[in-house]
C-alpha cells in the first residue's frame, strides 16, 4: 500500500469516512481558486476537519507519512494561496462557529472557517462590527484566509488590517505532535482571550500574514467594536493629475477627522467618467478621484464631519452631488460582487493583482515607477486592456500607509500563461524593491518578493529557523517564499532588475 | 489554444458553450449570509449543508468539475455521479453569483453527459423507464390518472375530445397520489366556480418529462416531449394552466419552443387565478388562520413567481413570512431527482425546512407545488411537527365558499 493510501486510511479514522477523500473528481474540484492564472493542482487527499483536535490528529499523520499540508479557507484568492499539486488539502470551512460573543469586554472567538458574510450578519444586527469587514475576495472568504494573509478591507481606513484585529489564535503546529498552542491572553490557561499582549512574546504575530506556513489556525479571538449607524460616502474628483495632492488631502482628512473616517479610497480618473457631465466643475476635472466614507454615532455629528470633509476638499476637488445626510448603509451584496464582476476569464482576461502597502507620502513616486514599468512592458502585454491600471488605486490605511491595488491584465491562453507569471512576478519585485510591503502574498506574490532581495540573508536564516522549529519535517505549505527546503536559499531565485 | 473552445467529447456542455467556463471559483456559492439583501440570504445551497459538505456538492466544485472534463483532465465516473446526483437544481447558486449563469442547465448538461456515458443514477432508470413506457414516472397504471375526475360533482371537458380556452394540465404527482389528489380536485372546482373554461386530459395525459429533464434522461424526456407537442397541437388550446411547479417549469422553460410554435401561453395556477382574481373583482373571504408559505425552487427562482401566490394568500389568511424567502428560500430538497436518488438526504433537507416554518408559528405550511407537499408532509410527519401542510388551492377553494 502506497503512502498516501495509508494515510488515507489514518485519517478516515480520525474524521470519519464523510469527511476525507481522494477521488479524482474531488481532486479537480479542489484544483484553483481565483486565480486562472495557475496551472490546476490536484492534492492527493482532501480533509474536511471540524475540530482543532481532529487537525491535530491528521497532521500527525502527515508527518508520519512525510506528506505536505496546505490549510484552506474560502478558496477566494487569486495567488495560488491554498492549492497543492501534492498531499493533503486542508479545508478548514467546517470550523466556521461564533463560538464566543463576549458584548461586555468587547471580543469574539469564531471558528477560522467562518466567512465574514456570516459573522458581519450575526455581528451588526447586533450593534456591533469586527472593523475590518472583509477582503476584496468577498464575504464567502474566511476569516482564517484574512489572518494569514494580512489582509486589508472594508473598514480598514479606520481598524487597520484583519490582523491588527486579533487577540489570540488556537493554532496546530505543523510538527509531529501535532501541538495545540494558544497565544495571547490566551496562553495563560486560566484566562478568557481578552488581550493580545503581556503573558509572553507576541506569538500570535509568526502566524500572522504566514501564509499558512507557520501553523495551522483552527480559532482565532477578536476584537469587535460598536457599529455606527449612521454613515454617509461622499465622492471627490480632484482638479489637477496630481498624485502628491492626493497624498496630502489624504494626510489633511485624516488628520481633520481621526474618529470619523471609516474609509478613503482613490481610483484613477476614468473610472469617474459616470460622472463626468454631472455638473461643470466635474467636467474641468483632469486628477484622479477619491470616495470617503465617514460614520457618527448620530446624525447631527455626522452632518458636521461631512461639512468639515467637504470644506478640506473644496480647494482642490469638485464633489459628485450625493444625497443628503447618511446615505451610506450596509451592503454586503455590493461587497460580494464588485471584486468578481471584474475578473471573469471569459472572454479570456484574467487579472493577476498585488496588493501592498505604502507610507502615504510616497505615493506620488510610486505612482509615477508603476507607470513607467508599465511603460516599458506595454509591448509585452497584448490585448486592449492597458496593463496595470489598478496601480493607481489606493485605500487609506491608519498611521500614515496606503495600500496600493497593482497587477497585470492578461490574456488567459494556453500559450500566455508563462509569460503571465513572469510579468506579473516582473511587477511584484518592483514594487519590493521601491519598499512596497505586500500582503496577500499566496505563492506568486510571496515567491515575487523572495526573488526580489528584499529580504536580508539574516532575516531569511531566522525565517527558516523559526519554520524549522514548529515544522521540522518542512510540511506546511513549502512552496510560498520559495521556501521549498529547509537549506534552499532565496538568492536562487534572484532576478536581476528589469 | 484556449480552454474555452469546445470539446466534441461533451456534446450537452458543449451546447452550453464557453459559459460553462464562466466561474471564476469566487466560492459566494458556498457560503452567501448577508442580513443587508432582499430578501436577506442565510446560506445558500442545501445539499452543502446537508452532506460532507466537499466543493462538489456546491456549486463551484461542480463548475470545477465540468472544467477539468472540458480539459481532458478528469473522467465521468460513477463515484462523480454519486455527489452530482445530491443536487435538487434548486438554483439558488445562481441567485448567489455576480454573474448571469444559468448553473441548472450546467448540471443538467453534466448529468446528461454521465447518463450518456452510463454512469447515470441506478435509482433513475426505473423511474424514466416508466415514464417513457407507462407515461409517469411512478411506475402506475397512467388509467388511473383520471381516478380524481370522479370525485368532481360537475363534468370536465375531455381535451383530447372537446374543445376548450384552456387545458388544465394536471401533472403525475397530484394525478396518481391520493393523499395529493386534491390539488387537482380543488383546482378543478375552483375553475368551475369562477367560470373558467377548461378541459382536462385525465388518463391520457402525459408526463411532462420533468424527471427525465432533471436527472440527464433526455431520451426519455424527448420522448414524453414529442407525445405532449402532438397532444397540444391537436387539442387547439390557447393556454396550459398547471398546478404542479416542476410541470410549470418544465412546459414553460423545456418545452418554450413548442409553445412559441403552437401559439399556446403556459400558466402556473396561481399566476392565472391571481390575475383571474385581480381582473373579475373576485371576492375573497379571510380564513383568519396563520399560514407560512414555501417557495418552490421551480416556480421560485427557476421561473420568478414569487409575488402572486403571496398576493392570494395574504387575502385568504395571516401570512407570516420564513426566515429565507422568495430568491433566498431555502429548498424543500425533492428535485433534480435527489428524493429519488437519496431519500434520507431530501427527508432532512425538508425537516429543516419544516423547522423554518414551525419557527413562524404558523399552523399552515403552504405550497404551490404537490412534489413540495409531498416532501414536507414526509417532514412533519416523521419530526413530529404539528405543522400542517396545505396547497394553497385548498385554502383558496374555502375563500370562495
Amino acid at each position: 500500500m502506497s503512502k498516501v493510501k495509508e494515510a488515507y486510511s489514518e485519517i478516515e479514522s480520525v474524521v470519519g469516512e464523510d469527511f476525507v477523500s481522494d477521488k479524482d473528481f474531488m481532486k479537480a474540484a479542489y484544483s484553483r481558486n481565483v486565480d486562472p492564472a495557475f496551472p490546476d493542482q490536484w492534492a492527493d487527499i482532501i480533509v474536511r476537519p471540524e475540530t482543532t483536535e481532529e487537525v491535530s490528529e491528521v497532521v500527525k499523520v502527515a508527518n508520519k507519512y512525510k506528506l505536505r499540508i496546505v490549510p484552506r479557507g474560502g478558496g477566494a484568492d487569486l495567488v495560488g494561496g491554498s492549492v497543492t499539486s501534492e498531499g493533503i488539502l486542508l479545508d478548514m470551512t467546517r470550523m466556521n462557529k461564533l463560538e464566543v460573543f463576549n458584548k461586555d469586554d468587547y471580543y469574539i472567538v469564531v471558528g477560522v472557517g467562518i466567512t465574514w458574510g456570516d459573522l458581519l450578519s450575526q455581528l451588526i444586527p447586533e450593534g456591533y462590527t469586527p472593523g475590518v469587514t472583509g477582503p476584496g475576495s468577498g464575504f464567502a472568504a474566511t476569516i482564517g484566509g484574512g489572518l494569514s494573509n494580512s489582509t486589508a478591507g472594508g473598514g480598514s481606513t479606520k481598524y487597520g488590517l484583519v490582523p491588527d484585529n486579533c487577540l489570540g489564535l488556537e493554532v496546530v503546529l505543523p510538527n509531529p505532535e501535532g501541538t495545540i498552542i494558544r497565544t495571547g491572553s490566551w496562553a495563560n490557561k486560566y484566562a478568557q482571550p481578552f488581550c493580545r499582549y503581556g503573558v509572553s512574546p507576541d506569538f500570535s504575530g509568526i502566524f500572522l500574514g504566514d501564509v499558512g506556513t507557520m501553523g495551522i489556525k483552527c480559532k482565532a479571538a477578536m476584537r469587535i467594536y460598536r457599529e455606527h449607524p449612521y454613515k454617509a460616502t461622499r465622492t471627490f474628483l480632484l482638479n489637477e493629475y496630481d498624485y502628491n495632492k492626493l497624498f496630502l488631502l489624504a494626510k489633511k482628512v485624516r488628520y481633520e477627522l481621526p474618529d470619523a473616517l471609516l474609509g478613503f479610497s482613490s481610483f484613477p480618473p476614468f473610472y469617474f467618467a459616470q460622472f463626468k457631465n454631472i455638473t461643470p466643475e466635474l467636467k474641468k476635472t483632469k486628477g484622479p478621484g477619491a470616495s470617503i466614507t465617514l460614520e457618527a454615532m448620530d446624525l447631527e455629528t455626522l452632518e458636521k464631519r461631512l461639512k468639515t470633509l467637504e470644506d478640506i476638499m473644496k480647494e482642490d476637488t469638485a464633489m459628485v452631488p450625493a444625497a443628503p445626510g447618511a446615505n451610506a448603509k450596509p451592503n454586503l451584496k455590493q461587497a460580494f460582487h464588485y471584486f468578481q464582476a471584474g475578473i471573469s476569464p471569459v472572454p479570456g482576461r484574467i487579472a493577476m493583482a498585488t496588493c501592498h502597502k505604502v507610507p502615504i507620502s510616497t505615493l506620488g513616486k510610486i505612482h509615477d515607477e508603476n507607470v513607467d514599468w508599465n511603460n516599458r512592458h506595454a509591448n509585452d502585454i497584448p490585448g486592449s486592456v492597458p496593463a496595470g491600471v489598478f496601480e493607481a488605486t489606493q485605500y487609506l490605511l491608519p498611521n500614515g500607509n496606503m495600500v496600493v491595488l497593482g497587477g497585470v491584465a492578461g490574456e488567459n491562453t494556453d500559450e500566455w500563461h508563462e509569460k503571465n507569471m513572469e510579468l506579473w512576478h516582473s511587477k511584484i519585485r518592483t514594487q519590493a524593491r521601491y519598499g512596497g510591503a505586500h500582503y496577500w502574498l499566496g505563492e506568486s506574490i510571496s515567491q515575487a518578493v523572495a526573488e526580489s532581495g528584499a529580504y536580508t540573508p539574516e532575516y531569511e536564516q531566522f525565517f527558516r529557523d523559526m519554520k524549522k522549529t514548529v515544522d521540522p519535517n518542512w510540511l506546511l505549505s513549502p512552496n510560498k517564499f520559495h521556501l521549498h527546503t529547509y537549506e534552499s536559499k532565496f538568492k536562487d531565485h534572484y532576478k536581476e532588475p528589469d | 489554444m484556449t480552454e474555452f473552445e469546445p470539446k466534441e467529447k461533451f456534446k450537452h456542455l458543449a451546447k452550453i458553450g464557453p459559459n460553462v467556463l464562466q466561474c471564476i471559483a469566487c466560492g459566494d456559492c458556498r457560503e452567501q449570509t448577508d442580513y443587508t439583501a432582499n430578501p436577506p440570504k442565510w446560506g445558500v445551497c442545501v445539499a452543502k449543508d446537508h452532506t460532507s459538505g466537499f466543493e462538489p456538492f456546491f456549486a463551484r466544485g461542480k463548475m470545477q468539475i465540468i472544467r477539468s472534463l472540458w480539459q481532458g483532465k478528469l473522467e465521468l465516473s460513477k463515484d462523480m455521479a454519486d455527489v452530482i446526483y445530491q443536487c435538487p437544481t434548486c438554483n439558488a447558486c445562481a441567485e448567489a453569483c455576480a454573474y448571469d449563469m444559468d448553473n441548472v442547465a450546467m448540471y443538467e448538461a453534466l448529468r446528461a453527459e454521465l447518463v450518456d456515458a452510463g454512469c447515470g443514477l441506478e435509482a433513475h432508470v426505473p423511474m424514466n423507464k416508466a415514464m417513457v413506457e407507462l407515461l409517469n414516472p411512478y411506475e402506475r397504471d397512467n388509467k388511473l390518472k383520471g381516478k380524481w375526475l370522479e370525485k368532481l360533482d360537475f363534468k370536465v371537458k375531455d381535451a383530447s375530445s372537446e374543445q376548450s380556452e384552456n387545458l388544465y394540465f394536471v401533472g403525475c404527482t397530484a394525478a396518481l397520489t391520493p393523499d395529493i389528489e386534491n390539488v387537482a380536485i380543488n383546482s378543478a372546482k375552483i375553475f368551475n366556480k369562477l367560470g373558467i373554461d377548461f378541459s382536462v386530459l385525465g388518463e391520457r395525459e402525459v408526463c411532462c418529462g420533468s424527471v427525465g429533464m432533471r436527472t440527464g434522461d433526455l431520451k426519455a424526456f424527448n420522448s414524453v416531449a414529442t407525445k405532449n407537442y402532438e397532444i397540444f397541437k391537436k387539442s387547439g388550446v390557447k393556454s396550459i394552466i398547471t398546478s404542479c411547479a416542476g410541470c410549470y417549469r418544465t412546459l414553460k422553460k423545456d418545452y418554450a419552443d413548442y409553445m412559441e410554435e403552437l401559439g399556446i401561453t403556459v400558466y402556473h395556477t396561481m399566476e392565472f387565478l391571481a390575475k383571474h382574481i385581480k381582473e373579475k373583482n373576485v371576492e375573497l373571504k379571510n380564513l383568519g388562520v396563520k399560514t407560512t408559505y414555501h417557495d418552490p425552487c421551480h416556480t421560485g427562482r427557476h421561473m420568478g413567481l414569487y409575488e402572486e401566490p403571496r398576493e392570494i394568500l395574504k387575502k385568504i389568511s395571516n401570512l407570516t413570512e420564513m426566515k429565507t424567502v422568495k430568491q433566498a428560500a431555502k429548498c424543500c430538497g425533492a428535485g433534480g431527482g435527489v428524493r429519488k436518488g437519496f431519500s434520507e438526504l431530501s427527508l432532512d433537507i425538508a425537516t429543516s425546512r419544516v423547522k423554518e416554518a414551525e419557527d413562524t408559528g404558523a399552523e399552515y405550511i403552504v405550497s404551490i407545488c404537490p412534489f413540495c407537499f409531498r416532501n414536507l408532509t414526509d417532514a412533519i410527519d416523521s419530526s413530529g411537527s404539528k405543522l400542517k401542510m396545505i396547497d394553497l388551492t385548498d385554502l383558496l377553494i374555502q375563500a370562495l365558499n
